[in-house]
């Protein structure tokens, strides 16, 4: 009788299935999300009839606050938890969509200024951080994802770093919620900060792509200032996620280097595995705008498509934000992220305000 | 390894990514807007 190898046999989930799971999820997205825009309408409305001091609240927080709210008061029931984790794949979207509002010479012209800032706040950063946990004595792979986390690109970044240096799932959950706190922080403090100091919206917009971590909430963050203020914080904080690959990369070959690593092989093959897709979407966009592929009603209308992809992002934010399970991590990473992030707030504050001045944008 | 084994796991189904299911969702909405299949989308 021949050898009979019995493999076990996963049963995959069926596409169909899959979208059928997440559309309740998609559908509390979109209902908080439209929420939030019908509080920013009606809200200021009636408060104005009523002689109300109440200040004009914009619907992307209140999309944050609904959601927020359900999560940390009655939480999210589990029929809804597959399609509330899509915000991301809106937030992208939404990023490519956006594309139709900028022509290639803004993109040269910003990208080219915001690539240098993005350049110096990575090395800033990531040694800052490096330093910061080796003071507080953190485990040296768990300061490699902090100073991933907070010099690039958040979540995603300590997730492609995790895979590339071996790194444990407890150190790569205690920088996510690390991250994802600080991000929600960022997210009420930047319109703040930026308001006292009187930033004009493309400062302000520069300096929260540089600064916010998570891609969501350094939309959001932007969102929150002004429409014009979030457009910039997307092309400045889709530069950063555009270095995700290399500065994974280093991090590779280093702890490659020091024999608790894989090697890597095929060093372009890993750049593009890496490389943020949705950045090149984004550009090729942009490029058909610039060259009226589209008409400007068209443009109109790519533009609101883009803002309900992004009304959605909001909500899952917010949703998935649970201040009781980020309170289970622990202390000191995240006073590491903290430290590490006002210091990168004020010195990237810093920079931008010298850009301005150098540059006059 | 057996053959059997190796040749099981050779049917991993090829998926897209996140970002490429996203930049292809964008695409999509851009043409159709494009071809006037959407003529106004409001805010």
């Amino acid at each position: 009788m021949a050898d009979v190898v019995v493999v076990p046999q996963v049963q995959p989930v069926q596409p169909a299935l899959r979208f059928l799971r997440i559309i309740p999820g998609v559908l509390l997205l979109g209902a908080i999300g439209y929420a939030g825009k019908l509080l920013e309408q009606n809200v200021g409305t009636y408060a104005k009839a009523h002689h109300w001091v109440f200040p004009n609240i914009e619907y992307v927080l209140w999309a944050i606050l609904l959601g927020l709210l359900i999560s940390n008061t009655i939480g999210v029931p589990e029929l809804f938890r597959s399609g509330v984790a899509t915000y991301e794949f809106w937030l992208k979207t939404g990023i490519v969509l956006l594309g139709s509002r900028f022509l290639l010479g803004d993109i040269l012209k910003l990208g080219g200024v915001s690539l240098l800032l993005v350049a110096i706040e990575i090395v800033g950063a990531i040694a800052f951080m490096t330093l910061l946990g080796r003071l507080f004595k953190l485990k040296p792979k768990l300061t490699t994802l902090l100073a991933v986390g907070s010099a690039v690109c958040g979540v995603s970044a300590i997730i492609a770093t995790k895979g590339a240096i071996d790194a444990d799932d407890e150190d790569s959950s205690f920088s996510i919620a690390a991250i994802l706190a600080l991000g929600a922080l960022a997210l009420f403090t930047f319109p703040l900060i930026g308001h006292f100091f009187h930033l004009g919206d493309r400062a302000y917009g520069i300096w929260a792509g540089l600064a916010v971590d998570n891609t969501a909430e350094a939309t959001a963050a932007g969102a929150l200032y002004s429409d014009a203020a979030g457009k910039l914080a997307v092309l400045v904080k889709s530069t950063r996620n555009a270095m995700i690959g290399f500065v994974v990369l280093a991090y590779a070959f280093y702890w490659a280097s020091q024999g608790q690593a894989k090697t890597v092989g095929n060093k372009a093959a890993f750049l593009w595995q890496k490389f943020p897709k949705f950045v090149l979407g984004f550009l090729l966009i942009s490029v058909l705008a610039t060259y009226q592929f589209f008409s400007k009603d068209q443009v109109g209308s790519l533009a609101n498509l883009s803002r309900w992809a992004f009304l959605l992002t909001f909500a899952g934010v917010g949703l998935r934000t649970n201040f009781r399970d980020m309170r289970k991590q622990g202390l000191r990473p995240f006073a590491v992220g903290a430290i590490g992030e006002i210091v990168i707030a004020v010195f990237t504050l810093g920079l931008v305000v010298g850009a301005e001045k150098l540059f006059g944008f | 390894m057996s053959g059997q084994e190796s040749a099981v796991q050779e049917k991993k189904p090829w998926r897209l990514s996140l970002d490429t299911w996203a930049v292809v969702v964008a695409l999509l909405a851009a043409l159709l807007v494009r071809a006037g299949v959407f003529k106004h989308i409001p805010w």
